[in-house]
This record gives C-alpha cells, structure tokens and sequence, in this order.
C-alpha cells in the first residue's frame, strides 16, 4: 500500500502542519465527510448479502438431471407394487438394504416396453436391451465414514421411509440433482435451506440430525466423551 | 454416564486368547489386514511404520539351547475400560472426541474422519495398538478392488486401531432384525481373527453373559474390574489398571509374567 | 465520490460483516472439512449385496472347504466353512490372502508368445486360437519324427482329472514322461509299498491320537493338511501330548509339550534306538506283532544289535536315559502316533527315515485303525476306459521313463523330477523336446537352481499354463493362462495325509476376469486336435462334461455338498488289510532291509572349507511352494526374519561371537552351490554351527511386494539322492557363514 501512500503525498498539497507537527485537518463538517464511508459500509453488507444468501449457493452446487425420469407415484400403484416401497427398496435376507434397484430388478417388468412413455421406451432401449445398469444419482448418498442401517429404522424402529427422504414417493418426475462442486455429495444432505434451517424431518441429513432423534428417543446413548450417542453406532 | 438404555442391551465384549494353542501362523493378522481393508507398502520390516491392527510378538524364555523356548501373544486392541466405566488411557486424552468408550458394547470406537492425527493416543496407549498414517494408503492396480465396503478406507494422517471388527456387530444385528430379533447370539457376532485362527485359539463373546464361552474361559471378577480368576489366565500389565477386554492364558509361567513388569524373583499376581 | 483509504476499509468491514450474516463461511467450512475428510484419491469400495459361495481351496495339498465372500461383483474375503470336514471352519494365512492372489497384477492376462530372449520378459500377445496351433503342430511334427516320448510334462499333482487327463494324452501320444512334483508324501507311499505290500497314500488320524512323535514334521507349519493339523495339535493340548524331535527350536518344536533336539540328519537312527528300548523292554504290542506280522525277528536283531540308547546317544546328541524315558513314554500311551518328512515335507528326505519311524508305529500296533497310521489305498476314482494306443504310443511309451523311475535302478518309484536335471544337462538320457508345466515353478522350488536352469534351457519348447508370471513361466516360449483357483471348476484330490478319502469341488467364485482358459479345456482340445487315436481317447465335448462323467454317481453329491467322501477306510486289522506276500505287515523283507540299511547321503561340501550347517526351515508366514506369497503374508513376517530386503538367518550366539556378528548385522552365506548376502538373528533356538534360512523368500518373479526380498535356499542348496528311491534326500548343505 505504500505506493498509494506515496501517490497521494505527492498528488496532494502538503497538509499544513500545526505547532506540534500533527497535520490540521481541513474544517469540514463530520457528517459530510463520514457521509461516504457509512455508505460503503453498507455496499458491503449489501454486496456480501447478495453473494452470501444468492450467488453463493448458486456457485456451489452444479446441477445434475437423472439419467433417466423415474415416475415414482405411477409405480406406486397397489397393482404394481404391493408392498409399497419395500417392492423395490427392499431389505435382503442378511437385513442389509438393497438401495436403488439393479437393472435386473427393473427387467423383471420392462423387458419390453410396457406403456407409452418415450422415457421408458428410452429407458429400455438404452439400458434393458444393453445391459447396462443406469447410473442414478443418489439424493440420498451419505460418505463413506457413514453406517447406516435402514432395517434398524425401518423394522424395529417403525420409522416411515418419509421421516428421512420425504414423500417422494407422490413424485411424478425425478428432481434435478444438486451436486456439491467441494465435496460431492448431494445438497439434500445439507438441505435445501442454504442457511441450514428445515422444517421437516426429511429436510436435512447432516449427523446433528440423526443425533437429535437418538437423543430425543434415547436411543444407544452409550458414549463416554459426548455423553450422546457412541461414534460407533453410526461411523464406520 | 449410567442412564436406562432404552431397547439397548448392554454387552461386554471380550476376547481370550490361549497361548498354548496358538502357533504363531500369522493367519489372525491377515484375517485382520483382509476384512479391515489395511493397507500395505513395498517395505513393510519396519514394525514402528507398519500398520497392523493385530500384531504377533514372539516371547522368548532367553534360556541356552537346547532350553530355549518361545511363545507367540497375538495382540489386538485391548479395548480397556479403565478404572471406571470408560476412563481408557487413549479416551482421556483425546482432544478431538475422535475415540470414544461405548457402554453399550464396551468397545473402543476411532472416528477416522473425526481424528486429526495429534497422536496423543498413541503416546497414551500402553500397547502399542494404535497406529498413524504417515502415507496414503495405495493399492497395486486392481487390487482396490477387494475392499470391504463394511469398513471404510483411511486416508492420511489420520491414528488408527482394531475395533473388535464392530461392522460384523452392525451386521450381525441387522441379520437380527431381519428375523425380528433385537438379541444378537455368541456366534452372530465373532471377530474376523477369532473366526479365521486355524487353531481354534481365540474366543470371543460377552463378559455379562455367562454362558458365553469367553467368561467360562477367564472367570471375570466383575467386582474387581474384571480380573481373570481362572488359572493361567493374565491380562496384560494388569497392575497398570487398564482394565482390558483381551485376555491371555498360558500354562507357562514364564510367559504369564512376560505380561506385566515384573521384579526378578516376584511370584506372579494371582498365579495359581 | 472517490473511493479513499477510509470507504475502502468500511467497504470491506461491511462486507466482512454482511459475509458473516450469510451461511457462506459456516457452509464454506463445514463443505471444505468433509472435502478433506474424503480425498478423491482414497478409494471407496462399491456397495452391493453380499454373496457367499463354498468352494475348496487348491492353493496347497491341503484341501479346505472354503466360503468365498463377494461384495456385489467384487471377491472381498476368503473363510473357511464350519462343517467341512478337513477345516472345520479354519482356514490357513495363504487361504485367507487369495483374493490378493485373484487381483494380483502378476496375473497372466492372455496367451503370450515369448519375442525376447528367454527370461528377458517379451511377450507378444496370441490369439488361443493361433497358441493352440502352435503346439498342436510341435506335436504332430515330433510324433511324425518318431520322437514322440521327448514330450514331458511337469504337473503339481498326479492325481485329479487335469493331471490324469494330460497323464492320458502323453500316454496315448506316445510318451511315459509324465512328473509330478516331489515330496514326503511319495516317500510314504512307497513306506507303504515295501511294509504293506499296496499302493496306498497315507492318512494320519491325528485328532484321535494321543501321543504324536513328530521327526521333524511341522505340525503346525504345514506338514499334512495344514488347518487340519493345527486343529489336531490344538486338541491334543487336553487330550494327549506332542513330542517334536528337531535340531532346531521350529514353531512346532516350541509349540510342543517337548522338544528333543536332536543333531541334524540323524533322526532315523533315533526312532531305530527307540525301537530298541521298546523291543528290548517288551514294550510292543504282542498282539499286533504276533498275529499280524512277519520279519519281526530279523528286525529285533537288527535294532537290538546296532541301536542300543548309548550308541544312539552317541550319533544323535540326545542323552541315553532321554530316549529310554521318550520310548516307554511313547509305546505307553493309548494311540501313540509317530510322523516323519522334515517341516513341510518339501523335500521327501531318506526313504529309511520314513521306514524307522513306521516301524514304530506297527511295534505300538497303531496301524490302519483310529487315532493311527492309515493306509489309503489308491482311490478308483477316475476310471476311464482304457485307450486304444497306435503303434507310435506303444513304441514311445517302451522307451521307458527318462528319469528312470520303474527302471531296475529305481524299481518303486514312479516320477523322479529331482533327477531330470542331471539327465538332461549330461545329456545322458534322451532329450526333452517339449515341455509343458502346469501348478509348478520347477525354477524356483527345485534344489541347485542353477542347474534346473541349464535344464530348463535345453529344451527347445516349453509351454506353461501358470496363471501367474512366476520364474519358470519366465523362461517358457507359450503360456496358456489357466483360470486362477477361484475362477475354476475342478475336483480337489483327498487333502495330504488326511485320515479319509475326501474329494472336493472347487467351483468359480467368479467368472473369469481375463482372458485366461481351464487346463482341462485345453488338453481336451489338444487332443481333439490331434486327431485318430487320441482325439477318441478324449470322448468329451468339454472339461466340465468330462468332469460329470468321470465323478459320476459322486458328482450330484459333490456338487450339493461340496465334497465326497469315500467310505470307511481304516479297515479292521485282519488278512487282506496288508497285500504283502505274507498278507502281514512286514518289519523286514529284502527291499525293505536294503533300504532301511542304506547310508544316508551327507549333505555336500566339506567340514573345512564350510564350517557351518545350513538348514532350511519352513513357516506358515511365507509361502514356499510354486504360488508366491501375495502382499499381506509378506507383510505378516517378523522383523527378525526379514528387514528391508535382507533375510536374517537364524545363528546360535556361540556361533556369532566366533565370528563376531552382532544381531542384525550382514554377513555372507557362502555354500558349494552358491554364495549370498545375509543379515544374522542371534538366536539360541538353533545349535552352534547351524545357520537357519526360511524357505519361500529370493523369489526374482512376482510383484514388488516379494521379488528381490531375501535368499532363495533352493539357490543355495544341490540334490543328493536316495540311493534306494532316487528321490532328493537333502536336508541341508555344509557352508560358511562370514562377517560381510
């Protein structure tokens, strides 16, 4: 910054020193002179705002579209799956969780085309007719240090699948996928909320959100450093 | 912290070791390597750099040949429990609340992602269980692919330690839920080494239930932080208060006094 | 309004403020923690549901039931089955490292045609196609010259459908030189032969014994069925005793109740002297001896005449009143049970070892009933219709082995590996012309290296079918990759030494991962290929069908379950349970005297120039035979047996301070057969003089995580053969140990 300070010396009349060799300042009133500098300030909170709560958000998530656009509500049909979500989301025999189904899965009934959509006309002749599993994208996908097990939730602890991943299961279309350009992962476990706030029990997946119903139901609160839950019922 | 566990059962997971039918093979530690997904360099001679969750020391008795004999102690994480509930020498010390005790099983959790490689633990842990990534674990090309997706990979510069193989608990309950249990038997839940020890040496299971053959082993005195009352049963350096969860058992006396500090004419503490 | 100093600080304080009013820095800090906790390069492995699927492991003659564990796709673990009936659950070190075996880059990944110089490491990929046509017209070209017996091929086994199958196309091609690979267990089998009058492999019942005398055996270093062993030996801790005689303090010396130490090479003359306390004592069980055998008088004279306690003490180093105490002890015990072949039994060592010990189980009368010695008579398994041979196939197969095995000078033995060497590089014998290799690594797990090496280079075609780049596939001209073991379909031969006749079924845990074919398919082409006799000798469209057909009314057993097993072996003592001339057991008969009175071979070199005694020695830790140890039983070895890429051999601390190494230090190990460099572990566990090196290290093939590492003892060591069986009877080699 010294070459402004230079700059300015040398542009600049010199500032009539006083009796003590403090410069004297020009008599102009305060409020005009502090005028410009309030307003600044409040640029920059406005600016930063705009950034902050707008542009940020936008930055910081690249938008993603499923590979192919599922109709849940139209697969809900009782006739189709009578087991509600468990028909395709099931739990195998080891209780471990199935996830999004294999191709195979979705094989059983769309060998051929079954109805009219071109997405599932699409849908057969990219991937059932080749072979190739569709590469969905997981709003749901937690890191790797994460243990989770569904059958815990689901069977023992009565927990709808909506608790978690909200009523997707009306949905006709799939949701763009937000994807997080720093770490990865998905904004739905962040929440859509950029500020972190949530209404709903679905609206966020972030630890504090699976401790605070462990802690409300008092479920596995065996740790000794956090007096909460143990790290190991759900880190691996 | 002792508060009703509400639907959690409290298990007390423990393991002996008999010292007499181990052979010294080695099979543990790689049963160990496979199932946790430990990684592996070109020079692995170095003990003090060389991950491994379970190690095998070889004892010997230091005697002339043909009077010389030798033992082989396999050695896990010992899980203590301290000298109350949960005060393990490497649980103290932790600033990030990476470890952590948990009463409900009385394992010794590591948090990879939580820990920032500050090694206090390491410092503090008379046993040398536990373990720093000093490199990125790598794998010959390929061979990436033999990773078990029950246990994550550890990324550098994080400690890491045996944990009792707790993915094969969060899977044993699974399978318990799956057929509506909420109680998980001895054989649900057994360690990878015990599972694989071709000799039958290493018994695991849980110190409150009686039936289990891990307590018939080493007759735990609950009353007195667990201390074996079986014969030729030892934990190592008892005296130290840790209040381990591994115990040993050797006909031999040499080897039971090989487990703590002992003076040179010092009879061995609750030797029978 | 112009911007000075002072706006610009508010500016920025405002936004620095108004930043603090936004999720940004919270949510900038959280996103960057959890990027740092998940380094892309860190790889996580792919979910997917877990499968399991048995099998039975063929990394070793051991035979364990297996469950291969799957992750989706993906091969993640190996464990043992519960109630298979070898392994009851265990599983060995080598066992549970196979998935690193499967994903190994030193995998053979299609045909290859070799473009440089042998060993130098050019290949060219070949179509299967154009590699079987290859061999198929270097066949037809030497059958058409009349030279149809230079065919050779080396298996790892002789029994089992592969083996038999390309035992049968040498046969019918016209050639009798079919190898397989050497060990303890032809020595048994001929024990066998000479005292039980049949060709039988041996089972040793050693759940049910309660005393074992162990000659060196490494009961718990992979001698037999290894799990099976050291479940046995886990088991006799409460029921029975374990004795292990040995010069050095091995795992299953000091894993024993007791450790004789014995001087090396001399153990065959201690069971002689426990024989002779036990007759001498009328220790021996009458009833046996009575009834069910004859020489008995010849053998007493023999024993009782030159094997008194003091001679003995005197050739062995063990005291007198110790093998009088060792003796009474023995013949006392209930199912008393002695076990001979050094460590694992890689090498088969002097035929009379193997018949002393024998003879101490037939004077406790444990023989061929629970808790003891099994004879197993040769399994009928593969039955065949015999071949219609041409006459190129009877005048090739009348050529007559060109190890000499059957011949005059060998008349029990069947394959002789360890001599082909000698004939090929005196070129004594007719020559070999092709070769083909299949399970073995001749190059690095036979004795004197140097020499198979020359051997090896004397033949102009060699074709491996190794799944992995081992030495010997280095210097072969083809390789034709077969599916690595947990990729195959194949029937797994009764496990060694096992008390039952067992077969197992090895089936793919996966589909092939590279273009790699099943050996059987490739004979089965071969011979079809081959046209007339032969391909008629081969009535199967492919190996799986010839598999069914050949295991018949076994195989929908085998394929349920597993494995198949046969019925009750140990048959009641009686006539017809021994085929001998008397129908009894013998102590003594012609061949058997002569053998049993044979001097052993010394180990080579002379007492001067090489001071010391190198003995090998064998561990679970490190795999010794033709399969390399994969990255994690590497990293399983102590750190006194290998630092950085030096090998420590084992000295006794007198032996040190005369040559004044201290622990750690380099020194050099010079034997007649070569020299090399070496760090020494001050140990008392061997005796002064001896320097121990562990077998299965020095490999120059495979991967990073082995090659380099160590001494190869097959490098450091010759052959020195049996003068009754001609089988190698080395068990360690004179050499010098100095201060580098």
């Amino acid at each position: 910054m010294s070459t402004i300070d230079d700059q300015t010396t040398a542009d600049v009349p010199q500032t009539p020193e006083d009796e003590n060799g403090h410069p004297k300042h020009d008599p102009a009133p305060a409020a005009d002179s502090n005028a410009p500098v309030m307003l600044s300030f409040i640029i920059g909170i406005v600016i930063s705002l705009i950034i902050g709560w707008a542009v940020f958000p936008k930055l910081l998530y690249s938008q993603k579209t499923q590979p192919v656009n599922f109709n849940h509500a139209m697969h809900m049909d009782p006739e189709i799956s009578a087991e509600g979500c468990a028909s395709c989301h099931y739990f195998r025999e080891d209780g471990s969780f199935s996830g999004i189904p294999k191709l195979a899965s979705c094989a059983e009934c769309h060998e051929d085309v079954l109805g009219e959509s071109e997405e599932e006309a699409r849908f057969v002749e990219e991937y059932v007719k080749t072979g190739k599993e569709v590469p969905w994208l997981v709003y749901a996908r937690q890191p790797d240090c994460v243990f989770f097990s569904h059958i815990a939730h689901v069977k023992m602890g009565n927990m709808e699948c909506k608790t978690c991943h909200g009523d997707i299961g009306v949905s006709t279309q799939t949701r763009v996928y937000e994807e997080n350009r720093i770490t990865g992962y998905s904004r739905d476990i962040w929440g859509k909320n950029i500020a972190g706030f949530k209404k709903n029990t679905w609206d966020r997946m972030k630890m504090d959100d699976c401790a605070e119903c462990h802690k409300a139901n008092n479920v596995n609160q065996g740790s000794v450093q956090t007096l909460r839950g143990g790290c190991f019922v759900c880190h691996k | 912290m002792k508060q009703a566990q509400n639907h959690t059962k409290n298990y007390l997971y423990a393991m002996a070791i008999d010292l007499d039918k181990c052979t010294g093979c080695g099979a543990c530690m790689v049963a160990c390597m496979s199932e946790n997904n430990v990684p592996f360099r070109r020079d692995e001679t170095d003990q003090l750099l060389s991950m491994k969750w379970l190690r095998v020391y070889k004892l010997t008795n230091g005697k002339a040949y043909p009077d010389h004999d030798v033992c082989y102690l396999p050695r896990p994480c010992m899980q203590c429990a301290g000298q109350h509930e949960g005060h393990s020498p490497c649980v103290s010390v932790c600033p990030a609340t990476a470890t952590d005790y948990d009463q409900n099983t009385g394992i010794v959790s590591q948090i990879y992602t939580r820990c920032f490689g500050c090694r206090y633990c390491m410092a503090a842990c008379p046993y040398h269980v536990r373990l720093f990534n000093w490199w990125d674990p790598v794998w010959p090309e390929g061979m990436e692919k033999m990773l078990n997706p029950k246990v994550s990979v550890r990324m550098r510069g994080v400690v890491e330690k045996c944990s009792f193989c707790f993915h094969r608990f969060q899977q044993a309950k699974d399978r318990a839920y799956a057929k509506g249990k909420r109680d998980i038997d001895e054989q649900d839940y057994q360690t990878s080494c015990t599972q694989a020890c071709p000799a039958g040496a290493i018994t695991f299971g849980d110190l409150n239930n009686p039936s289990h053959a891990v307590t018939q082993l080493v007759k735990p005195d609950h009353k007195h932080h667990g201390r074996p009352q079986a014969p030729h049963a030892f934990r190592l350096l008892e005296r130290l208060g840790t209040n381990a969860k591994v115990y040993y058992l050797s006909s031999r006396e040499w080897v039971r006094k090989m487990g703590d500090n002992y003076l040179k004419n010092e009879k061995q503490a609750g030797s029978h | 309004m112009k911007l000075d100093r002072r706006c610009f600080l508010a500016l920025s304080i405002g936004g620095a403020a108004g930043t603090a009013l936004t999720p940004l820095p919270w949510k900038l800090t959280d996103d960057l923690s959890i990027w740092s906790q998940n380094w892309p390069w860190t790889p996580v492995p792919d979910k997917g549901a877990i499968t399991y699927t048995h099998s039975v492991c063929d990394l070793c003659p051991g035979g364990c039931g297996i469950t291969v564990k799957k992750a989706g796709d993906r091969v993640i673990r190996v464990e043992g089955i519960e109630d298979y009936p070898v392994n009851q659950g265990g599983v060995c070190i080598l066992g549970i490292a196979g998935p690193q075996l499967l994903y190994s880059p030193t995998r053979v990944q299609k045909p290859l045609k070799r473009i440089g110089n042998r060993g130098e490491g050019r290949w060219e990929p070949i179509s299967w196609q154009d590699a079987l046509a290859m061999v198929i017209d270097k066949l037809k070209t030497l059958r058409a010259a009349d030279k149809s017996h230079s065919v050779a091929g080396v298996f790892g086994r002789d029994r089992g459908t592969v083996a038999q199958l390309f035992q049968r196309l040498l046969t019918v091609y016209g050639s009798p030189n079919f190898f397989s690979t050497p060990s303890y267990l032809d020595n048994y089998e001929m024990t066998l032969y000479l005292m039980h009058g049949m060709r039988a492999s041996v089972g040793v019942d050693a759940k049910n014994a309660d005393f074992i005398l162990s000659f060196g055996s490494g009961m718990i270093q992979g001698w037999g069925s290894s799990v099976y062993m050291f479940k046995a030996n886990s088991l006799l801790k409460s029921t029975g005793r374990v004795v292990q005689v040995e010069p050095r303090l091995s795992v299953s010396a000091a894993k024993a109740d007791e450790w004789v130490a014995v001087k090396p090479g001399t153990e065959g003359a201690l069971a002689l002297g426990l024989a002779h306390v036990i007759i001498n004592e009328n220790l021996h069980n009458s009833d046996f001896v009575v009834n069910y055998s004859t020489g008995f008088e010849t053998f007493k004279q023999l024993v009782l005449g030159k094997y008194a306690p003091e001679t003995v003490a005197g050739i062995t180093d063990v005291p007198a009143e110790k093998i009088v105490a060792l003796a009474r002890a023995f013949a006392r015990a209930r199912k008393p049970l002695a076990i001979c072949g050094r460590g694992q039994g890689l090498t088969p060592g002097h035929l009379s070892d193997y018949i002393a010990v024998h003879a101490l189980n037939a004077l406790v009368g444990n023989i061929n009933r629970q808790g003891g010695v099994i004879a197993i008579p040769e399994a009928d398994d593969i039955d065949w219709p015999e071949a219609t041979m041409d006459a190129i196939a009877v005048a090739g197969m009348q050529k007559g082995r060109i190890d000499g095995a059957g011949s005059s000078r060998y008349p029990h033995s069947r394959s002789l590996l360890n001599q082909l060497p000698e004939v090929l590089n005196t070129g004594k014998g007719d020559s070999i012309e092709t070769l083909f290799v299949a399970d073995v690594n001749p190059l690095y797990t036979m004795p004197d290296a140097e020499a198979t090496r020359a051997a090896l280079a004397q033949i102009p075609f060699i074709v491996s079918f190794a799944s992995f780049m081992d030495e010997t596939a280095q210097m072969a001209d083809l390789i034709l990759p077969n599916h690595m073991y947990l990729e195959r379909l194949e029937d797994v031969p009764s496990p060694a030494a096992y008390p039952a006749n067992i077969i197992g079924l090895s089936r793919p845990a996966i589909g092939p991962l590279f273009d790699t074919r099943h050996t059987g398919d490739v004979i089965i082409a071969l011979a079809h290929a081959l046209g007339g006799n032969i391909a008629a000798a081969f009535p199967w469209q492919d190996y799986p069908t010839c598999l069914r057909e050949t295991l018949g009314d076994k195989w929908n057993e085998l394929n349920r379950k597993g494995y198949w097993q046969g019925p009750e072996v140990a048959a009641p003592l009686g006539f017809g349970t021994f085929d001998t001339a008397s129908s009894k057991f013998e102590f003594s008969n012609p061949d058997l005297n002569a053998a049993l009175e044979s001097q052993p071979a010394l180990p080579q070199g002379d007492a001067t120039t090489y001071p010391h005694l190198l003995l090998p020695y064998d561990t679970m830790r490190i795999a010794s035979g033709p399969i390399g140890s994969p990255p994690f039983l590497v990293k399983s070895v102590d750190e006194t047996v290998l630092q950085g890429n030096d090998v420590l051999v084992e000295v006794n601390p007198k032996t040190a301070a005369a040559l004044q190494l201290a622990d750690g230090k380099p020194a050099k190990l010079k034997t007649p057969k070569g020299e090399a460099k070496v760090r020494v572990h001050i140990t008392e566990g061997v005796a002064p003089d001896v320097v121990a090196l562990p077998r299965g290290l020095g490999h120059t093939a495979y991967d990073d995580f082995l090659a380099g590492k160590g001494v190869n003892y097959n490098a450091l060591v010759g052959m020195t053969e049996d003068p009754v069986s001609g089988l190698d009877a080395t068990w360690g080699i004179r050499a010098k140990l100095s201060k580098a």
